[in-house]
């Protein structure tokens, strides 16, 4: 079975913290998880999670900071507006919504974290490619 | 683009711009000039023709556009002008890669991209109700577009999008129709074509047609402008040996209400109408709208200062290039509307509705372009008898 692709959308503060921290505790992450870092999650629109699909990810999660500690504001109130209709929009397509998941993490969370990630990796691998992927090799949009 | 290629020298032929006088009509009515923004029709067509080496003004203005076509209704040379657009944004996009500035980041579309994978399975009819009469096989199909799409992409505006799916089954109920929806129709590919996407744009006309084939599907009725625009005349381009009819709803019901076969309760409002430039100028249905809402008793029509070829564009097609300039097309229309003292505002295209309504929701303008706009549809669907 060909590895899953998974993209994982990471805030700059507690998710990257929880990240960071698994590294240098050498934690072994799943195979084929590549990691976007923005500096909050209200930065991410539903363009740049539909575009992920369009190229081919075959899982996405987005990693965000609790609703209380946004060092912005209302990033994670953004992010959970923007999933739940990129969600919908996933159903209709017919790629599934359980392929894009959103998860909240304090700073201190890396075995949450790596647990999560795993998890993850785990449902994806179980659910197969995603069934837009033959078009992956299209040029950059 | 310092020499005119084969390819550029051929669209200059195909679009007639060695027609054009200079006579500049076409800039002084492009609503985005006119808006305020640095872009000439003219000007392009010009440089294009006799100043190639400036790549970088034509590379950029081919994407201003709007393709709304009031500059090809002006142009006393009959320049195809929306033509010469579609053509080199293909070009531009083809050999150069350049997308253009699309609206809402691409995400419209990324899905329409999406679509193209042969092997998707779509949940696009869960709007079904079960009051809405459908058929699973018959030689009728109704195409409903991106509406459920729409419905949720633009839920932070609250526009509607998926009445206007739901009323034209209602309206075709009623007609004693009862269509074929296709639970894994395509995208048209819209926009995809008009901003020069063509490979993606040929595979969806390909699998919406094996899709209408597969299910035995000879017609296909449409309420949108576009999937009209794109089923009737590019899709038979793309796909040659298509014998599909395909049927603008709006064509129907007017036909059947001439007859006397559908009859409406009255609505005692004042409304007024944005022609929708996908059914007005590229598809000429300037009276069948307006003669629809005559069959309303009650339903007094004024028209706005801009009307039928002269309309102004609802800021936006496409999805490329919403920017302040757009906004202010579609400030200077909601002015225009309200200034008819119409209390309501109709339109026949699912976009229309989208920009407008998300022009009065503009929190700096404090709600005073605010105004009821439905679809032509939704009145037609809520005063049948």
């Amino acid at each position: 079975m060909s590895p899953v692709n998974l993209l994982g959308i990471a805030c700059n503060w507690s998710p990257y913290c929880c990240y960071n921290a698994a590294g240098q505790a050498g934690l072994e992450l799943p195979p084929s998880f590549r990691l976007m870092r923005v500096m909050c999650i209200g930065r991410i629109n539903q363009a740049l999670i539909l575009r992920a699909f369009e190229h081919g990810a075959d899982g996405v999660i987005v990693l965000e900071c609790e609703d209380a500690d946004c060092r912005y504001g209302p990033g994670p109130e953004v992010g959970h507006n923007n999933v739940a209709r990129v969600r919908k929009l996933l159903r209709f397509l017919g790629i599934g919504q359980e392929r894009l998941v959103e998860k909240t993490f304090l700073a201190d969370q890396k075995e949450e974290l790596v647990r999560v990630l795993w998890d993850f990796h785990r449902r994806i691998e179980a659910l197969g490619p995603n069934p837009a992927k033959a078009r992956q090799e299209r040029v950059a949009s | 683009m310092k020499q005119t290629s084969e390819r550029i020298r051929r669209i200059i032929e195909d679009s007639s711009l060695h027609l054009c006088l200079e006579c500049g009509k076409c800039s002084a009515s492009c609503p985005r000039l006119v808006a305020g923004r640095q872009y000439s029709p003219r000007l392009v067509a010009q440089k294009l023709m006799f100043h190639p080496e400036d790549a970088a003004y034509i590379n950029n203005a081919v994407w201003e556009c709007l393709t709304c076509g009031i500059c090809e209704e002006r142009c006393p040379s009959g320049v195809q002008f929306c033509r010469f657009i579609l053509e080199m944004r293909e070009a531009l996009a083809e050999e150069q890669g350049l997308l253009g500035y699309r609206a809402h980041d691409g995400a419209l579309h990324s899905w329409m991209r999406i679509m193209t994978a042969p092997e998707l399975s779509q949940n696009r009819l869960e709007w079904l109700t079960p009051d809405l009469k459908v058929a699973q096989r018959g030689e009728v199909a109704f195409f409903t577009g991106c509406s459920p799409y729409f419905d949720v992409f633009f839920n932070n505006i609250q526009v509607d999008t998926l009445s206007l799916a739901r009323d034209s089954i209602r309206l075709l109920n009623r007609l004693g129709r009862e269509p074929v929806l296709l639970g894994n129709e395509r995208c048209c590919g819209h926009d995809l074509l008009w901003t020069g996407d063509r490979e993606n744009f040929e595979t969806l006309c390909r699998l919406n047609y094996q899709e209408f084939r597969d299910h035995g599907v000879k017609e296909v009725i449409t309420s949108c402008p576009e999937c009209y625009l794109v089923l009737s005349q590019y899709l038979p381009k793309a796909v040659p040996e298509s014998r599909l009819k395909v049927t603008l709803l709006i064509d129907l019901l007017a036909a059947e209400a001439q007859a006397g076969r559908i009859t409406f309760k009255p609505l005692e409002r004042r409304a007024t109408y944005q022609d929708p430039c996908r059914l007005g100028r590229m598809a000429g249905r300037y009276e069948e709208p307006r003669g629809l809402m005559a069959k309303v008793p009650g339903l007094e029509l004024k028209e706005m200062e801009f009307s039928r070829q002269g309309a102004l564009c609802c800021g936006n097609s496409s999805f490329v290039n919403c920017d302040a300039f757009s906004k202010r097309i579609q400030v200077e229309r909601l002015r225009q509307a309200q200034a008819t003292g119409a209390d309501l505002l109709v339109t026949a295209c699912p976009k229309c509705l989208i920009h407008t309504t998300c022009a009065m929701r503009d929190p700096v303008k404090g709600g005073s372009l605010a105004m009821e706009v439905r679809g032509l549809v939704n009145i037609l669907a809520d005063q049948m008898e």
